[in-house]
């Protein structure tokens, strides 16, 4: 119990106590209170949002609270179905592709069109390509997704419903890539060749200017407060039994920054879903039967949560340490995730051993080695290594005699990391290790590992990726997120060059379970070699209201992607 | 009137270098933080550091600091406020999508508090010591010491427990659908909560001063000689009592302009009001920084403009202070003391 009062200390903060006083505050609530008020519209989805969107522009945006939003109202080509982690079409029927994978032929969904009415063409898509992304003055993350070795891909319109690219290399994700949103020519092509589309489709422009073909148009935004969207009535997707979909008539979704505020909106019906956090549920589970909601679990969180020790720290003693695998294992070891689990999570989580969270279909290898922990096993191994405790205060030192002594550091903003920081150093200092907490804003976090490189060892996660490609910046040695080892400095050992290869080979391989045994011997090197030791996955729980049909969580696609499928019993 | 019109431009044109200087400092405070809004992006995979320096150049953030100030002052020049990095929208929309929304609630709380704290602090005053009096005390201290978050969710869970009021938020689900009667209602069931949070703190030591300010006049000699001439109490304290102790709280009246604007950031987050305070979190913590110096430029607006509007109210409440020797009030107090001590007269 000492324990978990040590970590309340460390992990204090602002979000902390009022996230404790809301969990106090909310046993006052009986439940159920008197159902729905009576303003819940007919057949009318009611979300909340923590940020509100931006922007409509999807292709100058950069944060999820505008995509979460965009992406109810653009299509791409495919779509990734986070359930069976297969690519499926979308604003394309079908496609085909040339045996070395250079050339793909995409054929259009016939008949889709525009929210003003007007057809979906080949013209769009290449607009999309050559006058959007790649356009020089329009800065935007896409242009990095399709620039492979450099060089553009090139889109050209065979007629008005057939499109070709040519690959300048082959690139495996490429389909996935591909569900990459599609933009109306007829709408945009003025704001791009007046200069100005960087800023069009801000949050202030009328809504039904906003022209894209997805299951819902925009329909009223109040900045800071409330969005809403209408079932688009000529989506083109229609259920087994002929009907159009979406069934859903409205969405609405409130912008409310408190988390405290979501769970009691959520609590008195006025709201359909509700993410759980790991305090949340010993509240929400024993009401779910009174509640009139259902807890769905889809499994532990897509990202990556990790202590990286800097193998080119600008300490040549600390350097030494970290680049020695053992060291890193007898670390691994230390680490007590169970108690990270219970205390932070409330028991909503697991352990971490690839790279790769469980969360990602197909390619998450489940047999890669696992560290329990074993702080005995840590001291044996680090004894191996000629760690001891030479002057008898406790802490180890090495062969030389310095003190193992180094700084944690993570970033301010986030509770949950906080107090996970707070147990990394416990348990580490546990094996002999004098590890002193620094908690850091984030900018200035970033600013050292990607800039001046001056660290010793980080707290740190990364959100999940559907294709193991689009981690190679962190996992190829000229990676700009290659944290351990950034710039290479260090003599790439025999490993690491593996890993070049294996990140190089992939991306060209078509053959999905070639890529799938490459990628599984990827993981298989990281989890021996612990350039990053993992933590913890939190579970992702969602609350949803009972009324809500045929609702599929993924940890990867969220509540919503099949968002046309959802349907609402009155 | 001439007179008037020649006084606010001495006084405008005195303020001028606060809207320079003012955004200097936040600027180069906004630099001796680490990094740049663009860093949430670097550790983004699929983002390229090419991409990251082609927005940083993009918005002048790879010159130096100085270029960039000037730059930002050049446009501020033609009433250009820059460019909010995070919404890609000119910063004046940004700040008037939300600037209504923060006007009233915080206006609504703050004539609520003043309101009360004259006519409680007038009542209090003059009946020093009575169990109402102490009543009040106590409760000004509680408004004072209570965090307003704390208070926030407090009634919002109180709401919770016994309905009646809705739990966060400016307008019900339903209200696009509402006739203008029923508009104005749901937005003043949603204000309830985060007005009288604000109100209560404000309140708290608005009331402390009237009630100050009340005793200190009542112990006056005329007050005495008023009496002495058998003049009604209710005429003592309505005309004569607080009319004088009236000075230091309507020249609060103009100073807290500005703060309505900067004290309720809070109080908008916990009950999800749809105000300037959160965006200006967020842009302060995501160092969007034209999005905050825009925000400063406008609380010095708002500080000047807050200052002159207490100097006229002043001279139109008070016919013994004339524009010449209106000074901007900060010290309410001792402003009052020096001209109410030597031209106090009967009137």
């Amino acid at each position: 119990m000492l324990r978990s009062a040590q970590h309340d200390v460390e992990g204090l903060s602002m979000t902390r106590v009022l996230g404790s006083l809301s969990f106090f505050l909310s046993f006052l609530l009986i439940f159920p209170h008197s159902g729905f008020s009576e303003s819940h519209p007919q057949n009318t989805l009611v979300v909340s949002f923590g940020s509100e969107p931006k922007s409509f522009n999807e292709i100058v945006a950069q944060e999820t609270s505008t995509t979460d939003i965009t992406g109810l109202m653009f299509e791409g080509l495919t779509r990734f179905n986070p359930e069976t982690g297969s690519v499926e079409p979308r604003l394309a029927e079908s496609w085909e592709t040339s045996p070395d994978g250079l050339e793909w032929i995409f054929h259009l969904r016939r008949g889709v069109e525009w929210f003003d009415g007007r057809p979906v063409t080949s013209g769009d898509v290449v607009f999309t390509f050559k006058k959007l992304i790649y356009n020089p003055s329009i800065i935007s993350a896409a242009r990095d997704v399709f620039t492979l070795d450099g060089k553009p891909i090139a889109v050209e319109a065979l007629d008005s419903s057939t499109v070709l690219f040519r690959l300048p290399v082959p690139f495996a994700p490429f389909l996935l890539a591909l569900n990459q949103s599609i933009f109306p020519e007829h709408v945009l092509q003025d704001a791009v060749s007046g200069g100005n589309f960087q800023s069009v489709w801000g949050v202030d422009t009328p809504p039904e200017k906003i022209i894209g073909t997805g299951p819902f148009k925009l329909k009223r935004y109040v900045p800071g407060e409330r969005i809403e969207l209408v079932r688009n009535a000529n989506y083109w997707k229609r259920d087994p039994a002929g009907t159009r979909l979406p069934y859903i008539e409205r969405i609405i979704g409130l912008i409310i920054p408190s988390a405290d505020g979501r769970l009691l909106k959520f609590l008195e019906g006025e709201t359909d879903f509700y993410v759980l956090a790991g305090t949340d549920y010993p509240l929400l589970k024993p009401r779910e039967a009174s509640g009139g909601f259902s807890l769905k679990d889809p499994g532990p969180a897509a990202g990556s949560y990790f202590l990286v020790l800097n193998q080119n720290a600008p300490d040549p003693t600390r350097r030494s340490w970290f680049q020695n695998r053992v060291f890193r294992q007898a670390a691994a070891h230390a680490l007590d995730r169970q108690s990270m689990i219970d205390i932070i999570f409330n028991r909503q989580g697991t352990p971490q051993c690839s790279p790769l969270s469980p969360a990602i279909p197909f390619f998450y290898n489940s047999k890669v080695p696992c560290y329990e922990h074993d702080p005995a096993k840590s001291r044996d191994l680090l004894a191996t290594q000629g760690f001891k405790d030479r002057d008898g205060d406790g802490f180890l030192e090495d062969k030389e005699g310095h003190a193992v002594e180094f700084v944690l550091l993570t970033n301010a903003e986030n509770p949950e990391r906080l107090q996970m920081a707070g147990m990394v150093r416990e348990d580490l200092a546990r094996i002999g290790f004098k590890v002193h907490f620094l908690a850091v804003e984030f900018n200035m976090l970033v600013t050292k590992l990607v800039a001046t490189h001056d660290w010793d060892a980080v707290l740190l996660g990364l959100t999940g990726e559907t294709d193991p490609h689009f981690g190679s910046n962190v996992w190829r040695s000229d990676g700009t997120l290659h944290f351990w080892n950034a710039g290479a400095k260090v003599e790439k050992r025999e490993w690491e060059m593996r890993v070049d290869k294996i990140f190089r080979q992939a991306v060209s391989v078509m053959d999905r379970s070639a890529r799938k045994t490459l990628y599984d011997e990827w993981q298989d090197i990281a989890a021996r070699e612990l350039p990053m030791i993992y933590t913890v996955l939190p579970r992702v729980v969602y609350a949803v209201r009972s009324r809500i049909e045929n609702v599929r969580p993924t940890a990867l696609g969220g509540a919503l992607y099949n968002i046309e499928e959802i349907r609402i019993k009155e | 009137m001439s007179k008037l019109i020649s006084y606010l431009a001495r006084r405008l044109a005195a303020a001028l270098p606060l809207f320079f200087v003012l955004p200097f400092i936040t600027f180069c405070l906004m630099h001796l933080m680490p990094g740049n809004y663009f860093d949430t992006l670097r550790l983004n995979p699929q983002i390229s550091p090419d991409t990251i320096k082609k927005y940083e150049a993009l918005y002048h953030l790879d010159r130096p600091i100085m270029a960039q100030y000037f730059y930002w002052l050049k446009n501020l020049l033609r009433l250009d406020f820059g460019y909010s990095f995070a919404f890609k929208q000119p910063v004046l929309k940004v700040l008037g999508s939300r600037l209504g929304n923060t006007f009233l609630l915080s206006g609504v709380s703050f004539l609520m508090a003043w309101l009360l704290a004259v006519f409680l602090g007038l009542w209090a005053g003059m009946r020093r010591n009575s169990w109402l009096d102490r009543t009040l005390n106590f409760a000004a201290y509680a408004g004072l010491s209570i965090p307003s978050f704390l208070l926030s969710i407090f009634l919002l869970a109180v709401a919770a427990h016994w309905g009646g009021l809705p739990l966060g938020g400016m307008r019900s689900v339903g209200y696009e659908d509402m006739s203008a009667v029923e508009k104005c209602w749901d937005v003043a069931r949603h204000l309830a909560i985060p007005a009288v949070v604000l109100g209560f703190n404000s309140w708290g030591y608005l009331f402390r001063i009237m009630r100050a300010q009340v005793a200190e006049v009542a112990e006056r000699d005329f007050i005495l000689l008023l009496r002495a001439h058998q003049v009604s109490e209710m005429k003592i304290a309505v005309k004569h009592i607080a009319r004088n102790a009236l000075n230091p709280m309507i020249s609060i009246f103009g100073l807290e302009l500005p703060s309505l604007f900067s004290g309720v950031a809070l109080v908008e987050i916990v009950t999800g009001w749809p105000g300037l305070g959160q965006i200006m979190l967020q842009a302060v913590r995501t160092q969007d920084i034209f999005l905050v110096l825009g925000n400063m430029v406008m609380i010095a607006f708002l500080l000047v403009a807050g200052n002159l509007l207490a100097d006229v109210l002043l001279v139109a409440a008070d016919p013994r202070i004339r524009l010449e020797n209106a000074q901007a009030p900060y010290a309410p107090v001792l402003l009052r003391r020096d001209r109410g001590k030597s031209r106090t007269e009967i009137a």
